[in-house]
């Protein structure tokens, strides 16, 4: 608690270094159960990582990615569990496929490696979880924060997320 | 080409007589000198509009899906067509009894304000087409492989030569010229779905305005939507209004498929086998 504290301090003062923000998406079986060990065994890791649970690496769509790197994430980490362990038994052998050549293209566009990484974290794996969460934090922490749209950016204030409306329930905007 | 011309007109004109089809598509003459649209026709009275010259830049694979509804179609089939169709049949969007293929074997098609030979076609793999009922004229040769290859992935290699920074100013250039006008994803005979992800309002998805970032997310989706499965029509970029080098955002999936999975050509039959959609326990692995 007094981590995020800190960092709204810092925001607001502007002066202290950059505290990235990383979604990890953790899969229900394995990775989510290596965050939990992790909890469990009072291991101590960046609290810049948000944890979003998903049933299976698998359901990660190449679309969640990119919409969170476009609203304000600056970093995005996928983890599932080993090849071979999947729950659903082949989910993340097509994660795999499709974001290996997902990464590539990103970096082909030129977004900096760092940003997209996907590892693979078993239920059993606490240390391998803090360690990966660590180290992304730190690679993003140098890279600075992402600027999707350096245009856009200067327009706007960061913190309106004006690129992307909700629509009300119940009627078209 | 004028032989060719005269016996689409002629087998037109039968097929329609005969009603074994209700209607042909083939290419008209525009409204301009060198200018080709697509041609529809139901009487073989027509058959006469047909023309077939070194204009005739309008892949007509994408135009079958919605005609197929009336009766069976008969359609002029070149390589990019041919694959097309594969490429629809193998997705379930056609069968293969709905459609009767006129195979036309083709040199290459010029642009016509430049009169020099179209993009798409110097990196066509396949000038005759690999499915078809019957071949109209005599089969051309194929430019041999490894000097297609050097011309195809040319550009792929240019851009993954650059720095980073490069990279992304070259694509957010890219990006911020594109109108989401959507017409890559019209002319697509891969994109086929009924609701597009970009239409669905209450997901999302995509945002309505035309900014870096819409954009960027449009054709970065785009590409990885129809990626694993494009036939190198070409058609994306040469429907373009805003002339955006597409080509280059598919073919980087292709040959990134190709060297890791080694997932081949597509719409070289109508299976359905993409490389996204399969896995082997043995994949590369990378993610440890």
């Amino acid at each position: 608690m007094s981590v995020v504290n800190d960092t709204q301090a810092a925001a607001s003062t502007g002066t202290e270094t950059f505290e990235p923000k990383i979604l990890a998406f953790a899969c229900h079986w394995c990775t989510y159960s290596g965050a939990d060990l992790a909890g469990l065994n009072r291991m101590s890791y960046p609290a810049n990582v948000r944890v979003l649970r998903v049933p299976c690496s698998g359901r990660v769509n190449p679309q969640y990615i990119l919409t969170a790197l476009n609203k304000g994430v600056d970093g995005v980490l996928v983890c599932g569990c080993h090849p071979g362990d999947c729950h659903y038994v082949s989910g993340n052998y097509y994660a795999k496929r499709r974001l290996m050549a997902f990464r590539r293209m990103l970096q082909y566009t030129g977004l900096e490696p760092e940003r997209f990484q996907v590892r693979w974290i078993s239920g059993s794996e606490a240390g391998k979880f803090r360690d990966t969460v660590t180290s992304v934090v730190e690679q993003v922490r140098e890279l600075g924060p992402y600027k999707p749209d350096p245009a856009l950016a200067a327009l706007i204030d960061s913190s309106v997320d004006a690129s992307n409306p909700v629509l009300p329930e119940g009627g078209e905007a | 080409m004028t032989a060719i011309q005269e016996s689409i007109q002629k087998r037109a004109a039968e097929l329609l007589e005969s009603g074994e089809v209700t209607q042909v598509i083939a290419w008209t003459n525009g409204r301009f000198t060198n200018q080709t649209s697509p041609l529809f026709i139901q009487n073989a009275a027509d058959a006469g509009k047909i023309v077939f010259n070194e204009y005739c830049v309008n892949t007509l694979a994408k135009y079958v899906l919605n005609e197929k509804i009336a009766g069976k179609v008969g359609v002029c089939v070149r390589g990019c067509e041919a694959r097309g169709i594969n490429r629809m049949i193998a997705d379930n969007q056609l069968k293969r009894e709905e459609v009767y293929l006129l195979g036309i074997p083709c040199e290459g098609m010029k642009d016509r304000e430049t009169g020099e030979a179209l993009d798409k076609c110097l990196t066509c793999t396949h000038k005759n087409p690999v499915v078809y009922d019957e071949l109209l004229g005599a089969e051309v040769t194929d430019t041999v492989s490894e000097e297609i290859d050097k011309v195809r992935f040319a550009q792929i290699e240019a851009i993954e030569g650059m720095s980073r920074e490069e990279r992304l100013e070259y694509f957010n250039n890219v990006f911020n010229s594109c109108i989401r006008c959507y017409a890559c994803r019209e002319v697509c005979p891969v994109c086929t779905c009924r609701e597009c992800f970009v239409d669905q309002l209450r997901a999302g998805w995509q945002g309505k305005q035309n900014n870096l970032n819409e954009n960027r997310f449009y054709n970065l989706i785009r590409v990885f939507h129809i990626g694993d499965r494009c036939v190198e029509c070409g058609e994306c970029a040469r429907a373009c209004p805003m002339g955006l080098p597409l080509m280059e955002l598919n073919r980087k999936w292709i040959r990134d498929l190709d060297e890791l999975f080694a997932a081949g050509e597509e719409g070289l039959s109508d299976e359905l086998d993409n490389t996204l959609g399969r896995y082997k326990t043995d994949d590369i692995e990378e993610f440890m």
